[in-house]
C-alpha cells in the first residue's frame, strides 16, 4: 500500500510539473503561430487581399491560438476584443496584442505591409524569449520536480 | 443592411423617422448635420429632443472601417477612386485628404464626408424606350442625363428587358464603378437576367479590349463614358460589329453637343439613338429619343 501511495505521489508531482512546463510550450507555440499568422497575412496583402474575416476563416489552429482567432472574429462583430481566455499571456502582452489587432486593416496595402514588418519585429523578440524559456525552464521544472518527488519518496520510505 | 455599418443610435433614428424604402441618400459630413434624402427631398436628421444630429470624424472613420470589413487595404483601389460598394448595391462616396506619392494617389485619410447612396430598382422604367433601342437589332445608344437622373437604373432595366424579350444576345457589362450590377463576392445584386457577363471595377479600356476577345459579346453596356478618354475603344468595338449602349453626363442634347468628340460621333454615325432622361417626374423620366441625325423621334 505504501509503495502504491508513493507511486501515486510521484505521478501527481510529475503531472503538475508537466502542466506547468506546458504553459511555456504553449506560449512558444502561441508566438510562433502569431508570427506565422502575420507572415501569411503579409502574403495575403501582397496577392489575394482577402478581407480579414475571409482570411481568419481560412486559418487553422489549435489550443491558445484558436482562442485568439475566435476572439479576433468576435471583435470584428462587436468592437470588443476579449483576450481573457488566453492564459499564456500576461497583461502587458495582451495589451500589445490588442494594439496589433486594432491596427490591422486600417491602412492601404503598402502601409499595412510596413506596419506588419514592425509587428513582426516585436513578435520575433517575444518568440525568442518564449523559446529561451521553453528550452531552459521546461527541462528544469521537470528535473526539479523529479528530484523533489524522489526526495519525498525517500523521506516517506 | 446599413444596421451593420451605421452607429446604432443613428440607424435607429433613421428607421424611426423615415421610410427606408424611400431613402435614396444619407449624407454625413464631419461636424455638420446628417442629411437624409427621401423621395428626392432633403431632411436633417433630428434626435428625440428635436435637435439636429451631427456627424463627426470618428463616426465617419468607424463607418468606413465597418463598411470595408476592417480591411481598408482590400478596398483601397475603390477608395482612391472615391467610393466603395456595399452589399445590395449600396454605394458609399468618400471624401477626405488625398495621400499621394508624387502624382500617384496612395489612399484617402481623415475622412471628411460620406455619401451613402441606396439604389432603387425601377422595374420596366426602360420599356417606353425599349422598341426604339432594340427592334430588329440592338442599336448603338447613348443615354444622356445629369447625375442622379436614373441613367444607371435605366440601363440596368434595359439589360433586364433584353433578357425578358429573349433577344438571345451575349451582353458584356463593363461596370467600371460597380454601379450597374453591384457585384459583391462574385454575385450581382441587380437582377440583370441570364445573358450578362460582367467586368467589375476595371477600366473601360480593359473591358472593351479583353471582353471582345474573350467573351464574344454582341452588346457591350457601360456607364458614364468620357468621350475624350473612351471613344477609341467604343469605336473599335462598334467597328468590330459589337453594339454599344453607354451613358453619359449631360443635361440635354444641346449640352452634349458641346462635348469634345461629339461632332465626330454624329458625323461618323457611331450611335443610332440618343436617349435623354431627367428627374422631372422622378429619376428615369424619359424626355426625348433622337435618331442618328438628331431628329427627335420621341418627345415628352
Amino acid at each position: 500500500m505504501k509503495w502504491v501511495l508513493i507511486g501515486v505521489l510521484i505521478i501527481v508531482i510529475m503531472i503538475i510539473a508537466y502542466s506547468v512546463s506546458e504553459q511555456y510550450k504553449d506560449k512558444f507555440d502561441f508566438y510562433s503561430n502569431l508570427k506565422s499568422f502575420l507572415n501569411q497575412f503579409k502574403i495575403n496583402l501582397a496577392f489575394k487581399q482577402d478581407k480579414i474575416t475571409e482570411f481568419l476563416n481560412k486559418i487553422e489552429c489549435k489550443r491558445q491560438f484558436k482562442i485568439f482567432i475566435e476572439a479576433y472574429k468576435e471583435y470584428l462583430n462587436s468592437d470588443t476584443l476579449n483576450l481573457e481566455k488566453i492564459k499564456v499571456l500576461d497583461e502587458g502582452e495582451k495589451a500589445q496584442l490588442t494594439s496589433i489587432v486594432k491596427d490591422i486593416g486600417k491602412h492601404d496595402a503598402r502601409n499595412e505591409l510596413n506596419q506588419l514588418e514592425g509587428f513582426l519585429l516585436e513578435i520575433e523578440e517575444k518568440l525568442i524569449k518564449a523559446k529561451e524559456d521553453k528550452e531552459k525552464i521546461c527541462p528544469m521544472i521537470i528535473k526539479l520536480s523529479l528530484l523533489f518527488a524522489i526526495g519525498l519518496a525517500i523521506l516517506l520510505i | 443592411m446599413l444596421k451593420d455599418y451605421l452607429p446604432r443610435d443613428i440607424y435607429n433614428l433613421i428607421i424611426k423617422n423615415f421610410s427606408f424604402n424611400d431613402i435614396t441618400e444619407i449624407r454625413m459630413r464631419a461636424n455638420e448635420n446628417i442629411i437624409i434624402v427621401e423621395k428626392n427631398k432633403k431632411f436633417y436628421l433630428k434626435n428625440e429632443n428635436g435637435d439636429f444630429v451631427k456627424a463627426n470624424t470618428l463616426m465617419l472613420e468607424n463607418f468606413i472601417n465597418k463598411a470595408t470589413d476592417n480591411s481598408i487595404y482590400a478596398y483601397n483601389n475603390n477608395i482612391i477612386d472615391g467610393y466603395i460598394t456595399l452589399p445590395k448595391g449600396i454605394r458609399v462616396g468618400i471624401c477626405g485628404t488625398i495621400v499621394a506619392d508624387n502624382e500617384r494617389i496612395i489612399t484617402v485619410k481623415d475622412y471628411q464626408a460620406v455619401n451613402i447612396r441606396i439604389p432603387h430598382f425601377i422595374k420596366n422604367c426602360s420599356l417606353q424606350a425599349y422598341d426604339s433601342i432594340v427592334s430588329d437589332e440592338v442599336k448603338n445608344t447613348l443615354i444622356i442625363s445629369p447625375p442622379g437622373s436614373g441613367k444607371t437604373t435605366f440601363i440596368r432595366d434595359l439589360v433586364y428587358q433584353m433578357y425578358v424579350h429573349n433577344i438571345a444576345k451575349n451582353i458584356l457589362i463593363a461596370d467600371e464603378r460597380n454601379e450597374i450590377c453591384s457585384v459583391v463576392n462574385g454575385e450581382a445584386y441587380a437582377n440583370l437576367g441570364g445573358f450578362c457577363d460582367i467586368y467589375t471595377n476595371c477600366s473601360k479600356k480593359f473591358a472593351f479590349k479583353n471582353g471582345i476577345r474573350s467573351m464574344r459579346p454582341d452588346v457591350i453596356v457601360t456607364d458614364e463614358i468620357d468621350l475624350e478618354r473612351d471613344l477609341e475603344y467604343i469605336i473599335e468595338a462598334i467597328n468590330s460589329g459589337v453594339n454599344v449602349i453607354a451613358t453619359i453626363h449631360a443635361k440635354d442634347i444641346n449640352q452634349i453637343k458641346k462635348k469634345t468628340n461629339f461632332d465626330r460621333i454624329l458625323n461618323e454615325k457611331y450611335f443610332n439613338r440618343f436617349v435623354v432622361l431627367s428627374s422631372d417626374e422622378g429619376p428615369g423620366t424619359l424626355n426625348n429619343i433622337y435618331d442618328e441625325k438628331l431628329n427627335c423621334i420621341y418627345c415628352r
